[in-house]
C-alpha cells in the first residue's frame, strides 16, 4: 500500500516537472515566427551579398591597373584583390624603402592590401570556442575577448598587415603624415564609410538610430576625448595617452593629433585608434544629446552597453549574443573594405574546460583549436588520435594533411625564471649566472615541452629583428656553476651536502623557494628536473605552486626569492616597464626582480624617443647584452603551441587546405594565431 | 514545541554569523584582490603558461593602483580599523620604515608604504602635519606622495552617478592638483611651491571636513569602516557586485539556479529511489552472497572519484572517433536547435544530454545512502517490537514495510537535512566536464578569478539553505518522535 503511495507521488512529481518544462517552452511558437523572419532576412542579405561581390569583382579589375601607376604617395591606391585565376600574380611588391621607419612630412603608410582575399572563396561559418566577454565596451573592458570582438566589428585608423606587421598600412585613414618633430600626426580619413546599424534600430523605441551615419574625424576626436576624460573607467588605456596634447578636427575628413613630447609610443597610440560611434555614445536612450560635462560619467554605464550592443565600421556585424552560450557575427554587407572569407563567425562560449574543448573539436563542433604540450604528446606524438597526421621529423608541414590538420605556431611570448635581486642569495651576479648555467634548458624543452618553443637568451623573440643573437648562451654546465658559486663565497663548509656562506657571523645555507603557477604539469616537471640538477651542486630549491591571481599578488609585492613567469610581447619594443630603475621601488610595478642599471636606464629612455628602426635595433641589442650579463632572469623559452583545424567535411577540400597552408606560409610567424582565420574557409 | 522552535531559530543566528566571519577571514588570508583589471591571457594552446601582458608605462600612474584596491573594498582593514587614531608619530615611523635605506628597498618597506597609501582620508591629517614640519624635511618627498594618494578621491562607476557635475568637476580638479604636485626629492626646484599647494589642499575648508580627525569619527570607523562591515552591508542590501562579470552577484545566481536545481533534483530522486530499496534488499538478505557482492561493488564505485569517471565517460562515450559518431553529447543540457523540437522530443533530448551527468552525480551517493538504510533497518529488525510483530503472526512484508522501514526512515531524516542546500549547490566538477552552465561553473570561474563577492553570495545562499534544512529536519524529528516533543512540552 505504502509502495503504491510512493509510486503515485513520484508519478505526480514527474508530471509536475513535465508541466513546468512545457510551460517554460510556451515562448516556442513566438520564436518559431522569429526564426522564419530571420530566415527571410538571411535570404535577402544573401542577395545583397551577391550583388556586392559582383560589384567588387567589377571594380577590382580596373583598380589594379591604376594602382601600378600611382606616383604621389598621398593618393591611396584602390583596394587590391587577388585575381581569382592566379592568386600570386597580384602580390604587391614591398617597397624596400618602406622598412617601418616613419617618413616625415609625407604619407608613409603602405597601401591597403587584401591580395590574399579570394572573392570566390566567400561562404561558410567558422566556429570557434571562446570565452564570454565581461562587457562589450572597448574602452572600459580591456580583456582579450572584448578586444577580439572589436577586431571583428571595428577597424582602426591604420593597421599592421598580418603579412608584414612591422609596417603600418592604410585602413580607415587613407594617409597619415607625421610632422618633422614627431609630435603632430595628420590623418586623412576615407570618405563614404558608414557606421553599422545596430540590431536594436529595428525597435520602435530606437527609430532615431535607423539612419545612415558617416564616419568622420569627429568620431575619432570623441573617442580620444573620452579616453582622456578622467571620469571614464579606462585607466590602463589612458596610460598610453598621457602625453597627448590635443585632438583637432580640421574638416570632416581630416584629423590632427598633437603630442606634448616626442615619444615612440605616440606612433602606435595615434595610428591604432579605433573610432567609437559618437551618434550613439553621445546620446541618451531617447536620442537627445548628452551634455558634454556628463559624457564621461554616463559613458561608464551607457544604455547601449547595457543592451549589449556593439557597432563599428568593420567587416562583421554582431548578430546574436547570448552570454555563456553563443556569439554570432555576420558579414557586414555595407563594408567599405575587403574582409575575411566567412559568411558568419560563431563563438561558442559554454565550453571552458580544456578536455571538454578538445572533445568538442574532435566532435566537429568547432573548426579550430589549440593543443598544450601534454595534449600534443598524447594526441599527436603518441598518435592516440588517428585522425591527426602522424608527426614526421623530416617534414614540419606533414600535420596539414590529416583528417584533422595541425601545425606548430609561434607566439610572441617568453617565459623565464626570475631571481629577486633585492636580497641574498640572488643579489650577487655570479650566483644568478650560476643558476643559469645549472638550468638544463634544452633538455627540459625537449623532454617536458616535447620540443615546443625555442630557447631564448633575452626578452625578444628569436625571430624578431630586435633580437641580439651574439649573447652568451649559458649552456648547461654544472662545473662552471659550482666555480661561480665558490667565487661568490658559497661552499659546503660543514659537509652536509648543502652549500653555505657566512656573512656577518651568520651562517646561511643555500636553500630557497621558487614560486610558480599551479595546475600546469609542464612547470611542475620543469622545476623537478631543475631542482634535481641543483641538488647535485648542493642547492636546495623548493617549488611552491600558486594560483594565477595569487601569483600576480606575489609578483606585485615582490614577495619571492625566485619565480617562474612569462611575458606577452608587443611589436613596439620597450624596456622601460620591465627594466628601468624607476620601476624598482614602485608599488605594483613590473620590475619584479629589482633590476637597476644606469646604462640600461639611459638607453631605455633613449629608446622611447627614437623612431629610426636601425637605431632602435642597436639600442635594443645593447640593452639585451647588459641584461644577459646581469641575468636578473634566466631566460627560458619562447611561446609555441599547436594550432589544429578540421579538414573533414569542408565542401571544397583542396581550396580549404590551400587557405590554411597559404596562411601558415605567408603570414609573419609571430602574428597572433587568430590571424590565421584570414585564410579559413568552410 | 514553540520553545523548541524559538530555540532552534535563535541558535541559527550566531551560527550564520560565525560562518560568515570564517568565510571572510579565509578569503582575506588568501589575499583575494577583487577588482584586478590585469589582463589574463589563458594562453591555452599557444603557450602552456598564463602570461602577463606588457602594458607600456602602466605603473607610471599610481592612482590606478590605489583605485584597484579601493574599488574592491580591499583598502580597508579586515575587522578593526584603527587608522582614525593614527598620529603624526605613527606616520613618521611608517615613512621611515618605507624609505629605501641604501639602494634597493626591502619588502617590509614596500608593504609599509602600501599600508600608508591605502589608509585614505585617515592619514591625510597626520601627513599634513609631517609636511608642515620643517624638521622632517628628508621625509617630505615620501610624505607628499602619500599625501597626494591618500587625499586622492577615487571616481568609480559605482558612485559617480550620484555626484552632480559641479561636484565631479571639483573632485577632478582636486585630483589633478594632487597628481601634479607630488615631488620626488627636496632638490626639486618647485619643492617649496608644491609643498605649499599640497598643504593648501588640506587647509581648504571644503576639504577640511573630509580629512580632519575627530574622536567621534575615529571611534565610529573602528568597527564600521572595515572590510567585513563593508561586505555585510553589500550582502544584506543585495549590492554584492561581481567585477569579473560586471553584474550583481545575486542576479547572476538568479539567472542560473534552475539548471543546477533541476539536475540536482533528478539526481536526488534517483539516488534515493535506488539506494533505499537497495538498502532494504541488502538488509533482508544480510550475510548472503548477494549482500556481500552489492556491498563490495558499491564501495568500489564509491572509491572512484567523480572527476575521473566524468573525464573517462567524456573521452570514451562522448567523443567522435574515425569509426563514427559518439553515443552521448559532450556539452550542455540540450541540442543547439532544441528550441524547435516538440515537447516530447525536447524532453527526450534533455534526458539524452542529462544521462551521463546524472550518472556521475548519483553513483557516489548510492553507497552511503544504501549502507545507512541497511544498517538502520538491521537495527530495527533486531529490535524487540519486530520480534513482537513477528510473534503475533504478521507477514514478513507487513513487519518490514509496516514497522521496521518506517522507524528506520526516522534516522534518514538527519541525512535529508543537507538536501535543501544540495539542491541549490552546483556540482562544480560535473558541470565543468560536461560544459553545463549552472551554478557550479559560475562558482568555479569565481574561484579561479578570485571573485570574492560572487563566492560570498553563493556561500551565503548555500549556508542559509543548509541551516534551514537542518531546522526543518529538527522540526520533522520533533513531529515524528514523541520523545523530543515531550521534552519541550
Amino acid at each position: 500500500m505504502n509502495a503504491l503511495k510512493i509510486g503515485l507521488l513520484i508519478v505526480v512529481a514527474v508530471l509536475l516537472l513535465v508541466f513546468i518544462v512545457d510551460r517554460a517552452r510556451e515562448a516556442a511558437p513566438l520564436r518559431e515566427i522569429n526564426k522564419s523572419l530571420v530566415q527571410l532576412n538571411e535570404a535577402s542579405q544573401q542577395q545583397i551579398q551577391e550583388l556586392h561581390a559582383l560589384r567588387q569583382a567589377v571594380e577590382a579589375h580596373p583598380a589594379q591597373v591604376s594602382s601600378g601607376t600611382g606616383s604621389a604617395p598621398s593618393v591611396d591606391p584602390k583596394l587590391t584583390i587577388a585575381d581569382p585565376k592566379n592568386p600570386t600574380a597580384t602580390q604587391p611588391a614591398v617597397d624596400k624603402d618602406r622598412d617601418g621607419n616613419p617618413k616625415l612630412g609625407v604619407n608613409f603608410l603602405i597601401p591597403y592590401d587584401r591580395s590574399f582575399f579570394h572573392p570566390e572563396w566567400v561562404g561558410g561559418t567558422l566556429k570557434v570556442f571562446d570565452a564570454t566577454p565581461k562587457q562589450l565596451n572597448p574602452l572600459t573592458d580591456n580583456s582579450a575577448t572584448t578586444q577580439s570582438v572589436h577586431a571583428l566589428v571595428n577597424d582602426s585608423l591604420c593597421e599592421r598587415p598580418p603579412t608584414h606587421p612591422e609596417q603600418w598600412s592604410s585602413c580607415l585613414a587613407e594617409s597619415a603624415v607625421i610632422s618633422d618633430d614627431f609630435k603632430v600626426y595628420t590623418f586623412n580619413i576615407r570618405k563614404g564609410i558608414r557606421w553599422q546599424r545596430p540590431a536594436i534600430a529595428k525597435r520602435a523605441e530606437f527609430k532615431w538610430l535607423d539612419t545612415d551615419v558617416e564616419l568622420t574625424a569627429d568620431d575619432f576626436k570623441f573617442t580620444l576625448d573620452l579616453i582622456m576624460n578622467p571620469a571614464v573607467d579606462c585607466p590602463s588605456l589612458r596610460n598610453y595617452y598621457e602625453d597627448l596634447d590635443k585632438v583637432e578636427v580640421l574638416d570632416p575628413q581630416t584629423l590632427r593629433i598633437s603630442w606634448k613630447r616626442k615619444v615612440y609610443t605616440s606612433l602606435s597610440a595615434s595610428l591604432g585608434v579605433s573610432p567609437l560611434p559618437r551618434h550613439i555614445y553621445g546620446r541618451n536612450r531617447d536620442g537627445t544629446p548628452i551634455p558634454a560635462e556628463q559624457l564621461g560619467v554616463t559613458f561608464n554605464k551607457h544604455w547601449f552597453d547595457e543592451l549589449r550592443g556593439v557597432v563599428g565600421v568593420g567587416a562583421y556585424l554582431l548578430d546574436d549574443y547570448q552570454p555563456d552560450k553563443i556569439m554570432r557575427f555576420r558579414r557586414n554587407p555595407d563594408y567599405w573594405g575587403v574582409s575575411f572569407h566567412f559568411e558568419a563567425i560563431e563563438w561558442i562560449l559554454d565550453v571552458k574546460q580544456d578536455d571538454a574543448q578538445l572533445v568538442g573539436f574532435k566532435n566537429g563542433q568547432v573548426h579550430v583549436d589549440g593543443l598544450a604540450p601534454l595534449k600534443y604528446k598524447s594526441e599527436i606524438l603518441d598518435h592516440n588520435e588517428p585522425r591527426f597526421a602522424a608527426f614526421d621529423p623530416a617534414n614540419p608541414k606533414a600535420g596539414r594533411q590529416g583528417q584533422l590538420g595541425w601545425e606548430r605556431v609561434k607566439s610572441m611570448s617568453f617565459s623565464y625564471l626570475g631571481w629577486n635581486m633585492r636580497h641574498a642569495p640572488f643579489n650577487d651576479k655570479r650566483v644568478r649566472q650560476a643558476m643559469s648555467f645549472a638550468f638544463p634548458k634544452d633538455r627540459i624543452i625537449k623532454e617536458v615541452f616535447y620540443g615546443l618553443g625555442q630557447p631564448v637568451l633575452s626578452d625578444v623573440h628569436p625571430d624578431s629583428q630586435y633580437c641580439n643573437k651574439d649573447l652568451k648562451p649559458f649552456t648547461f654546465d654544472l662545473a662552471k656553476a659550482k666555480t661561480l658559486l665558490a667565487e661568490a663565497g658559497w661552499t659546503d663548509s660543514d659537509g652536509d651536502g648543502i652549500l653555505d656562506k657566512t656573512t656577518d657571523g651568520v651562517k646561511k645555507s643555500f636553500s630557497f623557494t621558487i614560486k610558480y603557477i599551479a595546475n600546469r604539469p609542464e612547470y611542475d616537471n620543469t622545476l623537478m628536473i631543475f631542482s634535481n640538477e641543483l641538488r647535485k651542486i648542493g642547492i636546495e630549491m623548493k617549488p611552491s605552486p600558486f594560483e594565477w591571481k595569487e601569483l600576480m599578488r606575489v609578483l606585485e609585492d615582490k614577495d619571492f626569492d625566485a619565480v617562474v613567469g612569462a611575458w606577452q610581447m608587443d611589436w613596439d619594443i620597450d624596456y622601460f616597464q620591465l627594466w628601468h630603475s624607476s620601476q624598482v621601488d614602485l608599488q605594483g610595478s613590473s620590475n619584479h626582480c629589482g633590476f637597476a642599471n644606469k646604462e640600461v636606464d639611459e638607453l631605455a629612455d633613449k629608446l622611447r624617443t627614437t623612431f629610426d628602426t636601425a637605431e632602435r635595433v642597436a639600442i635594443a641589442k645593447r640593452i639585451q647584452a647588459i641584461i644577459a650579463e646581469e641575468q636578473p632572469y634566466t631566460f627560458f623559452r619562447s611561446g609555441e603551441g599547436i594550432f589544429c583545424w578540421q579538414n573533414q567535411g569542408a565542401p571544397a577540400k583542396d581550396r580549404y587546405l590551400d587557405g590554411i597552408s597559404q596562411g601558415l606560409d605567408q603570414l609573419n610567424p609571430l602574428v597572433n594565431r587568430s590571424r590565421l582565420f584570414w585564410h579559413f574557409r568552410n | 514545541m514553540l520553545a523548541y522552535v524559538v530555540r532552534r531559530l535563535l541558535l541559527m543566528i550566531p551560527t550564520f554569523l560565525g560562518i560568515l566571519v570564517i568565510n571572510f577571514a579565509v578569503m582575506r588570508l588568501q589575499g583575494f584582490t577583487l577588482a584586478e583589471q590585469m589582463k589574463v591571457e589563458s594562453g591555452k594552446g599557444s603557450e602552456g603558461v598564463a602570461s602577463e601582458r606588457k602594458v607600456q608605462g602602466a605603473s607610471k600612474n599610481v592612482e590606478n593602483y590605489i583605485d584597484r584596491f579601493r574599488r574592491a573594498g580591499n583598502d580597508l582593514p579586515a575587522l578593526i580599523n584603527t587608522r582614525g587614531f593614527w598620529t603624526k608619530a605613527d606616520v613618521v615611523s611608517t615613512l621611515q620604515v618605507a624609505a629605501p635605506a641604501h639602494g634597493v628597498r626591502s619588502n617590509s618597506g614596500s608593504r609599509a608604504e602600501k599600508q600608508l597609501w591605502l589608509a585614505g582620508h585617515f592619514a591625510v591629517e597626520p601627513l599634513y602635519q609631517v609636511l608642515a614640519d620643517d624638521a622632517l624635511k628628508e621625509l617630505h618627498p615620501a610624505a607628499a606622495t602619500a599625501f597626494a594618494l591618500c587625499a586622492y578621491a577615487s571616481v568609480d562607476p559605482g558612485n559617480v552617478r550620484e555626484l552632480s557635475s559641479v561636484e565631479l568637476n571639483r573632485i577632478q580638479s582636486l585630483n589633478e592638483t594632487l597628481r601634479n604636485n607630488r615631488f620626488d626629492s627636496i632638490a626639486d626646484p618647485a619643492y617649496a611651491a608644491k609643498r605649499k599647494v599640497l598643504m593648501s589642499v588640506y587647509e581648504d575648508p571644503l576639504n577640511r571636513t573630509a580629512f580632519a580627525h575627530s574622536k567621534g569619527k575615529a571611534w565610529k570607523a573602528l568597527f564600521v569602516e572595515t572590510g567585513f562591515t563593508d561586505l555585510m552591508v553589500k550582502l544584506f542590501t543585495g549590492r554584492l557586485y561581481s567585477e569579473t562579470h560586471k553584474e550583481y552577484a545575486f542576479t547572476l545566481i538568479g539567472e542560473r539556479w534552475y539548471i543546477s536545481f533541476g539536475l540536482n533534483f533528478l539526481s536526488i530522486i534517483i539516488a534515493w529511489g535506488i539506494s533505499i530499496p537497495l538498502g532494504i534488499r541488502s538488509a533482508r538478505r544480510v550475510g548472503t552472497l548477494e549482500d556481500r557482492a552489492t556491498t563490495n561493488s558499491l564501495f568500489l564505485l564509491w572509491s572512484l572519484p567523480s572527476f575521473f569517471v566524468g573525464t573517462l565517460l567524456l573521452h570514451h562515450l562522448c567523443t567522435d572517433t574515425s569509426h563514427g559518431a559518439a553515443l552521448f553529447p559532450n556539452r550542455g543540457l540540450s541540442s543547439d536547435d532544441s528550441m524547435w523540437y516538440s515537447t516530447p522530443a525536447y524532453l527526450l533530448d534533455l534526458l539524452w544530454h542529462a544521462t551521463l551527468p546524472l550518472i556521475v552525480l548519483c553513483y557516489g551517493s548510492f553507497t552511503s545512502l544504501s549502507r545507512y538504510m541497511r544498517g538502520n533497518l538491521l537495527d530495527q529488525l533486531n529490535a524487540d517490537y519486530t520480534r513482537t510483530a513477528r510473534a503475533k503472526g504478521a507477514s514478513e512484508d507487513a513487519v518490514i514495510y509496516g514497522h521496521a522501514v518506517k522507524n528506520s526512515m526516522l534516522t534518514m531524516i538527519t541525512l535529508g537535512a543537507g538536501l535543501l542546500s544540495e539542491l541549490f549547490g552546483g556540482f562544480v566538477i560535473v558541470e565543468s566536464i560536461f560544459s553545463i552552465q549552472g551554478l557550479g561553473t559560475l562558482l568555479l570561474d569565481a574561484a579561479r578569478q578570485q571573485d570574492a563577492p560572487l563566492i560570498m553570495a553563493s556561500t551565503v545562499i548555500s549556508v542559509g539553505l543548509l541551516l534551514v534544512g537542518i531546522l526543518v529536519a529538527d522540526l520533522l524529528y520533533a513531529v515524528v518522535d514523541p520523545r523530543i516533543r515531550s521534552k519541550y512540552g
